[in-house]
């Protein structure tokens, strides 16, 4: 008997993670995804664990390529979106991606921002990124497109200008952005102490 | 990777990772070489693997191996085993100078 839920997390992919590993554990295991709604099979609880992994900056032909490769490991993945179907035109810009992958569409990377990875549970935590420097590239990727928003809502803020709670409210949801931007950076810095430490 | 900057000294998982393909191997061999070699201690997660196994390609000391499947075989280069037997060398000498000072008698 499979169940359909629906839910949405957008970027939070440690919350996507666990709200999936909960259902894993309940005896759940995903089988398919759309745009809001999940579906599952019914298994032996816990049998499975669950991770996200942002791709959104990446090209089809790389994400493709990344995919693949954690299928030969013997994971299992799915594509999944952190937007919506509000764009118009179906197509985004994304300075920040990789070439190949700014401009996105429906038939190459939107709706396919991230990878939900499962593979069996083995007892240990589920981590793609084990190496400093690796975890450090990764956290760097995350907080790339903050950067852009933080920019756009200062610029419209001065465009909103006299507006005043325009402006207010714009440059409330620029300091906002910097929020997971400050996040990245402290965890890359801490990485990059443990790393010299190690030397 | 941090490998190969003044001293020449490799990091440990990309000195495993030549190691491990010496014999021809897929992705998930790797990880499992390197688990068992280590007993547990070390653990390399598939991002890690993926990144390590695109710069390692890159700096040409491993290439894929075999026809291209679903699972991908990768072996180490001629150039890859002298960067191994170097970093060998370098181990050997930094433990020979271990034991002579710590373990005294052991050397």
């Amino acid at each position: 008997m499979s169940l359909k839920k629906n839910r949405y997390f957008a970027g939070f992919m440690g919350a996507q993670a666990k709200w999936l590993n909960s259902m894993s554990k309940k005896g759940y295991r995903l089988i398919k995804t759309g745009k809001l709604q999940y579906e599952f099979d019914e298994c032996e609880p816990d049998k499975y664990v669950y991770t996200v992994e942002y791709v959104g900056d990446k090209s089809r032909e790389e994400s493709d390529k990344y995919k693949e490769f954690l299928e030969s490991i013997g994971y299992r993945v799915f594509y999944k979106n952190i937007t919506l179907d509000y764009s118009p035109g179906k197509i985004t810009y994304r300075p920040w991606a990789e070439k190949g992958g700014r401009i996105s569409t429906t038939r190459s990377t939107l709706f396919k921002e991230l990878l939900i990875i499962e593979k069996e549970n083995d007892g240990t935590p589920f981590e793609l990124h084990t190496e400093k420097e690796d975890k450090a590239n990764y956290y760097k990727r995350l907080s790339q497109p903050w950067y852009y928003l933080v920019f756009l809502f200062l610029l419209f803020a001065i465009l909103a200008w006299p507006l005043i709670p325009g402006v207010i409210a714009l440059a409330a949801l620029a300091l906002l952005s910097i929020v997971p931007i400050i996040i990245a950076e402290v965890k890359i810095h801490k990485l990059k102490k443990e790393n010299q430490l190690e030397e | 990777m941090k490998d190969n900057v003044k001293s020449g000294a490799l990091t440990e998982v990309t000195f495993f990772i030549l190691l491990s393909l010496y014999v021809p191997k897929h992705g998930y061999a790797i990880m499992q070489f390197i688990e068992e070699k280590t007993g547990g201690r070390l653990i390399l997660g598939a991002g890690s693997l993926y990144g390590a196994i695109n710069t390692l390609t890159e700096k040409g000391w491993i290439e894929p191996f075999g026809e291209e499947g679903r699972t991908k075989e990768y072996v180490i280069t001629p150039f890859g085993r002298e960067i191994a037997e170097k970093e060998l060398r370098r181990l050997k000498e930094l433990t020979a100078i271990a034991s002579e000072i710590v373990g005294g008698n052991c050397a």
